[in-house]
């Protein structure tokens, strides 16, 4: 099969994705109620309560981070649809086909790397009218990882969907169990860079921290706080994340497949 | 119907399937050889091991021993080129429900690398949008083409996977119980489609079925249980091999009946008729040696569903006893 082959099957799936997607209004409204909630809410409550000392605008920390988890949550939502399509048959459609696995699967990350996008926008959009502290500078370094915390929140859905491929339930509960913790331990919302001891140690476990610390770094260039609140270097961040995709990815892509041919 | 010199495109070695989970085999030494352009049937009763069988041949499950070539590949090192090879109807639905019946043909001409994916029907290549449009007519759903398959009733939807299976003109088509849930009418007309599909792209089709009157209609038939062959043959063979052929007969003169008859083997019945069982397809060798005036003259042939029974019951009974 040609590359071009492979390359047209994966946009077809990412494509499938998309078009259910757009059907799907409950996902769509959520999307826009998500962002109002997080910029009232959040803004109000820890603006009045706990910010008043803090060296940097928590609004716009808070914000780089969630952004960034979000993106990784709305891919890994997507992929894990494997699941449910290996119940309702779908995937016996896709997987008969003379497709490599890992285009099938790479189609499912491109999709919802899209979906997380599009989920996305109304944020910036929200939050701009509500006069939040967005920067172009800001809005174009989250962008350029973006793609990073897509991949990474893909391969999560692809070991996620690899383990529980048997439980449409089990993988809606294990993406809420993996995204609630990375959520505070990679330090999108609270600060965790001078955290020590077992904290410490699972800080550092949670791939997201790696994520979550590559984005502020890109979108805090070239301002005042850059370099107070990063953990590591750019450069190890990103060998992070890469090595730690590439690992899920494969292993999830393989252990799903097994799942159907190994009965 | 094919040559009999036809070079086979499906070739099945002992082929052995113990699922995990699992003491007894589902799939016990199968040999299958299917020639090119033949319409064959897998035929056996539920459990047997047809849905097994097939997901081995079309490289979705693993098998545990034995050798398998579908299409001129080997299972073990070409998996991917059987795929492209090969079409399939799976026994449960496959669908996209959320997709009309038009995506969810896009889609799979995609996946099978016919065409280029476009984000709508109006910018694919004229080529697709031709060939869908027949399918639509095939079908006969005209602009419910564009309509959701979740609004398709169920017969309609097991429709549209055949045409599905067949967009990318496969070599060999594989269908495990395609006419379950059909009507009686959309059943012919399935039959006259795959028959039409076999004749003019010469297609090999093998299907799965536990209807004995749809196998009766395939070119040859296997009849499988506990993941065994029992036999195979045309269904008209199989009527010879399996079950007994007799005629029923009675004559006002029965002495000259018994003379007319003798060397032959003669039952006599409870209903008073002579039972004369016959070699062969027809009786009439038998009945040419008859000179006597006859008041009954009736033919047994059985049936392919009298021949069936017969055999899975002689298995059943057998595998009881061992
Ligand atoms: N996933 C599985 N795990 C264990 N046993 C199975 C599995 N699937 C089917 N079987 C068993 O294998 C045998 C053959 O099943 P199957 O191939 O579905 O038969 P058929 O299609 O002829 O009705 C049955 O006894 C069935 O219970
Ligand atoms: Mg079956």
């Amino acid at each position: 099969m040609s590359a071009r082959n492979e390359a047209n099957a994966l946009l077809a799936i990412a494509a499938r994705d998309l078009l259910i997607f757009r059907r799907d209004w409950g996902i769509l409204v959520f999307s826009l109620f998500f962002p109002i909630a997080f910029l009232g809410l959040f803004d109000g409550l820890i603006g009045q309560n706990l910010a008043a000392g803090l060296p940097f605008n928590f609004l716009q920390f808070a914000l780089v981070g969630l952004v960034g988890c979000m993106l990784a949550q709305y891919t890994m939502m997507n992929v894990t649809s494997l699941v449910q399509e290996r119940e309702t048959g779908f995937t016996q459609e896709i997987f008969v086909a003379p497709v490599s696995r890992f285009s099938i699967v790479a189609g499912k990350i491109l999709g919802g790397s899209a979906m997380a996008l599009l989920l996305i926008a109304p944020f910036f959009v929200v939050a701009g009218a509500f006069g939040a502290p967005l920067s172009v500078g800001l809005v174009s370094g989250i962008l350029w990882v973006a793609p990073l915390a897509l991949l990474l929140g893909g391969a999560m859905g692809v070991l996620l969907s690899g383990i529980f491929a048997t439980s449409p339930k089990a993988v809606d509960q294990a993406v809420i169990l993996v995204m609630f913790p990375q959520m505070f331990l990679s330090g999108a919302v609270i600060p965790v860079s001078h955290s020590t001891g077992l904290l410490g140690v699972l800080v550092r476990l949670m791939p997201a921290t790696y994520l979550v610390d590559l984005m502020r770094t890109v979108a805090y260039r070239g301002t005042a706080v850059y370099g107070s609140l990063q953990l590591y270097a750019p450069g190890v961040d990103l060998g992070v994340l890469l090595v730690v995709s590439a690992a899920f990815f494969v292993a999830g892509t393989l252990l799903f497949v097994q799942w159907e041919k190994n009965r | 119907m094919p040559r009999p010199e036809a070079e086979p495109v499906i070739e099945v070695r002992g082929l052995v399937k113990r699922y995990r989970e699992s003491d007894r085999p589902a799939v016990d030494g199968l040999d299958l050889t299917v020639r090119a352009g033949e319409f064959v049937a897998l035929l056996g009763p539920n459990g047997a091991g047809k849905t097994t069988t097939l997901s081995i041949l079309t490289a979705a499950l693993t098998k545990t021993g034995g050798t398998v070539r579908v299409a001129g590949f080997d299972l073990d090192t070409q998996a991917r080129e059987i795929r492209a090879n090969i079409g399939i109807l799976f026994q449960n639905p496959s669908l996209d429900l959320r997709l009309t019946a038009e995506e969810n043909l896009r889609f799979h001409a995609s996946l099978y690398g016919i065409y280029g994916y476009r984000p709508a029907f109006r910018l694919m290549p004229r080529a697709y949008r031709e060939q869908v449009r027949a399918l639509a007519r095939l079908l006969g759903i005209g602009d419910q083409l564009f309509e959701r398959v979740e609004k398709f009733s169920g017969g309609m939807r097991r429709k549209l996977e055949i045409v599905r299976s067949l967009m990318h003109h496969p070599r060999v088509l594989f269908l495990d119980e395609p006419t379950q849930g059909l009507d009686p009418v959309s059943r012919q007309s399935l039959w006259d489609h795959l028959r039409s599909v076999q004749r003019t792209e010469g297609t090999t089709i093998l299907l799965t079925t536990h209807y004995i009157e749809e196998a009766e209609g395939a070119d040859r038939v296997f009849i499988v249980d506990h993941g065994r062959l029992l036999t195979q043959g045309t269904p008209e063979s199989l009527k010879v091999q399996i079950a007994d052929r007799y005629l029923l007969l009675d004559a006002a003169d029965r002495g000259q009946l018994l003379r007319d008859l003798a060397g032959s083997p003669v039952t006599p019945r409870e209903d008073g008729l002579l039972q004369v069982a016959f070699d062969g397809a027809t009786p009439q060798a038998l009945l040419a040696r008859l000179t006597v005036p006859l008041t009954v003259l009736r033919i047994h042939v059985p049936s392919l569903e009298e021949a069936y029974l017969e055999l899975v019951g002689r298995e059943a009974a057998g595998g009881e006893a061992s």
